[in-house]
């Protein structure tokens, strides 16, 4: 593949903007940069990036506009940028179709990660599901057999417990709402969030070492949860 | 349910009341007369017309449908209110709509007839007391009256006319009215009109002339209306000066009875009373007879109170043996100059003979109070006081007694047969008998085993130790003395006991009645929160009365239920929460006037319900189910209102306090930006500062500086400029706490999830860190801010970092301890300076001598910490561990409590 990555980035703070097209210049993407929604929606239509950078406050129209706006005709990976403790903005977000979010202040690495597995899970969707296991650091899920092993070990879930480790999985990387995982496991009238957040207790102490310090199912306090790539 | 229907619309009841409320009281304005026809409704309708050309609104309430046409007329290009039509035992009655009068709220409303009694269905049981509701709600009112109407003016009029008037109105009514109007024409004049007809129609006018349009009766009747009025002028006059010290003066105190004829009395001290401007006093001594009174007897108390209350006494209830002392001991602690009572002619019978009169005896113990006659007047029907229960309770019969008797008998006979064997001088046997008797008398109830004894003593002792023995006859002399001697011990003994256990029992009783009231004030001095309050004061009805209560702490309208507490013995009190019966408990609380079952307003309601008052502000209204029937009496009315004046000084003291507290949580508010803004000149100025400074320095020295200086300089922008995103994020957190209340918003969130977060970014920022991380096994959801949280447990490990080597242990640990959550931030660092313990959560309000920047990052990220656990309702704190490095532990309340508290 010689073609390099596009990455459009929508954010009006100048010092901002300058240092992450350092980065991700010297990370061997291509760069555009643009300073409002207006200019965010025109340039999204006619550059095609492969993933945009979307900064939520901009100064002539709310992000969540642009993101919608985009969102209309095409599904090219999206990350949002936002402030910390504004989980409802994220949540927000993630409905309306953004692949992931960072949070101010971001490190650069975490951007990078980021970067790289919403243009990774952009890419697969094209040829969905090559394989019929998925490998995750010590954790193997068999979607034919329907088996989960861990480091080489059986590991027993209930059904529920498995389609939620089913979902994150196929995701892994990608943070999933509390609500759509909901809405994906006991249907869209229901609430079970305590439902959830039970199971979820569950299959940490079946799958993980310690569950306070989770290795594989990351919780994103009032957002979700986001399946580590690799543990 | 016939009485249902009658009950008014709740709702409709609810919107009059509502338009009632932020409006100043309406003026009424009462056209007084000395009979029928001296032209009230005329005079009345005449003024209205000139305030309506005059562009007043003015609106006819109510006019009675029999008005001569003349007057009729009048009321032509007066907008009026069309009249309720009640349906009474099949006849159709029109009164006076009060809710429509609400509604329309006029400037001035016409009502005729204040003293007319409403019938029975309609929301009050009176006229007047729909007049109060519409001054009330701000309504000036315009009403007639006679003068035979009003209440203490009663009895006079019933002299003079010897025709009773049922219907009458209150002193303070007409009292308090801003004008009164007197409505004058000579009785001449007034016959004359009579007898053309233009009063009654003919067929009634005879009837009426020869019972009371009599010219005798006319002039007397004008000139009690001619009085009042003059009296009400000059009592005006009075009232501009030295009104104070004129009741100081005198204090009036009438005893009253169940007799009929104590109304009088109370009528009399009434106005007498007002004539001095003196305050006055109902006092009813409540004695062994008065537990076997008849129904009418407590009916006619119950309607003395009334009349009392209404004439405007204070009302005491005392507990006495003697009725005398009782009331002489009152009115030397009360300081009364003045006693009324009232006498009726008895006939001296052998029972009295000897006892002194009610009136010898207060005369005796109290040498400086004027004591008032009041003769029973002939024309009350002969009043029998019902004698017959009082014996019954003296003398009955019970097993237990009668053994113990015979048993004394017994042994006092065998003690003296020993003595007579041992020929002892039967003086002395005399004297055991006697001794036996006493004993009886002491150890039985009543008169009857007393008395029995006594005669079987002198019996026993005629027949076993009298010569000739064994025969009833006695031939000494002296031995009726004896006998006689004996009964009268065994009498006076049986008297003496029954006055004892009288005064014993009701001492009990009122012991039982402080202790209650002791006990309640004891426990509520102790309970705080209002629903504590509340629940205390409903157990304490409940359980005194057993009766379902309901206790309202604010208006029901605001949309708060009552809290109930339900009586073992009722079955279904659903219908406390129903909306009528809170539509009544609203009333209570825009009206400041008890209401409901047993009172005059609301009457259909099934509960009595009552304010909490203090300071003339309602605080709650209690509501005392009668479902079963059987109303309050004046005695559980008036110990309701001591609980309920205790319940108010509690819910005082709790409404004080939640102000303290509000005022606490300001000024916690103030210390806690004071410090921010602190923190914010002082703190951010260092590392910025450096930043500028180091980032010039590169840009300006580039080709001379080696590249070490150049990565130091680098790498301190990026350690301080962290510091200060870290700062900022923490400031930040603080405007998640509401403003207002100091509280932040709560979701349940699970611990196992928020504190990975927390451990995830510290491990982020401070790689090589060494933290081990334990939470309980169980799933634990702890109400929080989930990023505040966050917050505090970031703020502590990095505080725990900064202060202990490089990858020394730090352990965080979360546990559950009963309905708390406790989580610990544990380092083997060097520990907290002992001088900064007591103050490490101050910010920098402590750190006198401690320069800037050794404290620079955790002084204020510490008090935020506090600031955001004390917001969820929780406690942080820290100390030392005894091994060395410290312990940084906070609790949070799992159900919703506030540790605090």
């Amino acid at each position: 593949m010689n073609n390099i990555p596009v990455i459009l980035i929508v954010e009006d703070e100048n010092g901002i903007s300058n240092f992450i097209s350092a980065i991700l210049t010297s990370n061997n993407y291509h760069v555009i940069k643009c300073q409002n929604g207006k200019d965010a929606v025109t340039m999204a239509g006619s550059y095609c990036p492969d993933l945009v950078l979307l900064d939520l406050g901009l100064p002539d129209m709310d992000g969540l506009e642009v993101l919608s706006g985009i969102r209309k005709w095409s599904d090219m990976p999206i990350i949002v940028v936002t402030a910390r403790g504004n989980e409802i903005e994220k949540v927000k977000a993630l409905d309306l179709g953004a692949d992931d979010y960072v949070t101010k202040p971001f490190g650069t690495l975490e951007l990078l990660a980021r970067i790289r597995t919403a243009i990774r899970h952009k890419q697969k969707s094209y040829n969905p599901l090559e394989t019929d296991k998925i490998r995750i650091g010590g954790l193997v899920i068999d979607i034919v057999k329907r088996t989960v092993t861990m480091d080489g070990e059986v590991v027993h879930l209930t059904p529920i417990e498995y389609k939620i480790l089913l979902m994150l999985a196929k995701n892994a990387g990608k943070v999933i709402t509390l609500d759509s995982i909901c809405k994906e496991i006991w249907g869209p009238y229901t609430n079970e969030l305590n439902a959830l957040r039970v199971n979820m207790a569950n299959i940490r102490r079946k799958i993980e070492a310690n569950p306070a310090e989770p290795k594989y199912i990351l919780t994103e306090v009032g957002v979700g949860y986001r399946m580590a790539e690799d543990a | 349910m016939d009485s249902e229907e009658k009950r008014p619309d709740p709702d409709l009841l609810l919107k009059s009341i509502g338009t009632n409320e932020n409006s100043g009281r309406g003026k009424l304005k009462i056209f007084l007369g000395y009979a029928a026809g001296v032209g009230k409704t005329y005079a009345m309708l005449d003024e209205a017309r000139e305030l309506k050309k005059s562009g007043t609104d003015v609106v006819v309430g109510y006019v009675e449908p029999h008005t001569r046409p003349e007057t009729l007329q009048l009321l032509e290009g007066l907008p009026s209110i069309p009249p309720l039509t009640v349906q009474y035992k099949g006849i159709r009655l029109k009164e006076f709509d009060l809710e429509k009068a609400l509604n329309r709220k006029p400037e001035i409303i016409l009502v005729d007839e204040l003293a007319h009694s409403n019938a029975e269905g309609v929301r009050n049981k009176k006229r007047y007391q729909d007049i109060e509701e519409l001054l009330n709600a701000g309504i000036d009112v315009y009403t007639t009256v006679n003068v035979q109407h009003i209440e203490s003016l009663n009895d006079v009029v019933e002299n003079i006319t010897k025709i009773s008037v049922k219907e009458t109105i209150p002193d303070y009514v007409f009292d308090n009215a801003e004008l009164v109007k007197l409505i004058d024409i000579a009785p001449e004049e007034l016959l004359r009109r009579f007898e053309e007809g233009k009063i009654y129609r003919p067929e009634r006018a005879v009837a009426a002339m020869q019972n009371f349009f009599t010219k005798e009766n006319l002039r007397l009747l004008r000139e009690v209306a001619l009085r009042e009025v003059a009296q009400r002028i000059s009592q005006d006059n009075i009232n501009e000066y030295d009104k104070t010290e004129k009741t100081i003066n005198q204090r009036f105190l009438v005893c009253i009875g169940p007799s009929p004829s104590s109304a009088k009395c109370i009528r009399w001290t009434a106005r007498t009373a007002e004539a001095f401007h003196a305050p006055w006093t109902v006092l009813y001594v409540e004695t062994q007879d008065s537990r076997s009174q008849t129904e009418e007897q407590q009916e006619n108390i119950r309607n003395h109170f009334d009349l009392a209350a209404k004439l405007g006494a204070q009302i005491v209830t005392l507990n006495g043996y003697d009725i005398s002392a009782a009331v002489a001991e009152y009115a030397k602690l009360s300081g009364i100059t003045n006693i009324v009572i009232g006498k009726s002619r008895k006939k001296k019978s052998f029972r009295n003979f000897y006892e002194k009169n009610l009136e010898d005896k207060l005369i005796s113990k109290l040498s400086n109070t004027e004591i008032y006659i009041i003769p029973d007047n002939d024309n009350v029907k002969e009043y029998k006081r019902p004698h017959q229960v009082k014996w019954q309770n003296n003398f009955y019969f019970s097993w237990g007694d009668t053994i113990k008797s015979l048993a004394f008998l017994i042994a006092a006979t065998l003690f003296s047969l020993l003595l007579r064997q041992l020929d002892i001088g039967e003086q002395n046997i005399i004297m055991v008998y006697i001794l036996s008797v006493l004993i009886i008398s002491r150890f039985t109830k009543g008169y009857a085993y007393g008395v029995i004894s006594s005669v079987i003593s002198v019996l026993a002792f005629n027949f076993l130790f009298v010569e000739p023995y064994y025969t009833f006859t006695a031939i000494q002399v002296g031995y009726p003395v004896t006998f006689l001697i004996m009964l009268i011990a065994a009498l006076l003994t049986s008297a003496m006991m029954v006055r004892i256990k009288t005064q014993a029992k009701l001492a009990v009783e009122r012991e039982r009645k402080t202790e209650v009231l002791y006990e309640l004030n004891k426990k509520l001095l102790v309970t705080r929160g209002l629903d504590n309050i509340m629940e205390l004061a409903n157990g304490y009805i409940t359980s005194l009365y057993n009766r379902s209560v309901i206790f309202y702490p604010e208006d029901p309208q605001n949309g708060n239920k009552g809290v109930i507490k339900k009586a073992s013995s009722d079955k279904d009190i659903s219908f406390l929460n129903a909306s009528d019966e809170e539509a009544v408990a609203h009333w209570v609380f825009v009206n400041k006037k008890r209401a409901g079952a047993g009172t005059d307003t609301l009457m259909g309601a099934g509960a009595f319900y009552m304010p909490i008052m203090s300071q003339g502000n309602v605080l709650g209204v209690l509501g005392i189910s009668c479902a079963s029937g059987n109303k309050l009496n004046h005695d559980n009315r008036a110990f309701l209102r001591m609980i309920a004046s205790l319940v108010a000084m509690a819910l005082e003291r709790q409404h004080l306090s939640d102000e303290q507290r509000q005022i606490m949580v300001e000024s916690e508010k103030e210390s806690m930006r004071s410090n921010l803004l602190r923190a914010i000149s002082h703190d951010l100025r260092t590392p910025l500062t450096a930043i500028s400074g180091a980032s010039s320095a590169i840009l300006e020295n580039k080709s001379t500086m080696d590249e070490q200086t150049h990565d130091k300089l680098l790498s301190d922008i990026r350690e301080d400029s962290q510091w200060l995103i870290r700062m900022v994020e923490n400031l930040l957190s603080v405007t998640r706490i509401n403003e207002s209340s100091m509280n932040v918003a709560k979701t349940p969130q699970a611990v196992e999830e928020v504190v990975p977060e927390a451990v995830s970014r510290i491990r982020s920022k401070f790689p090589g860190c060494n933290i081990k991380v334990k939470v309980p096994d169980e799933f634990l959801l702890v109400p929080m801010d989930a990023t505040l949280i966050e917050q505090v447990i970031i703020n502590l490990l990095e505080n725990a970092i900064k202060h202990s080597k490089r990858s020394s242990l730090i352990e965080l640990t979360v546990k559950r301890l009963g309905s708390l959550a406790v989580f610990e931030v544990s380092d083997n660092g060097e520990g907290i300076p002992l001088q900064e313990l007591p103050n490490l959560f101050e910010g920098y309000s402590s750190g006198k001598d401690k320069n800037a920047d050794s404290s620079r990052g955790m002084g204020i990220g510490l008090s935020i910490c506090r600031s955001i656990i004390k917001a969820h309702g929780g406690k942080i704190e820290a100390e030392n561990k005894a091994e060395g490095g410290a312990v940084f532990r906070f609790v949070l309340p799992i159900e919703g409590s506030d540790i605090n508290e």
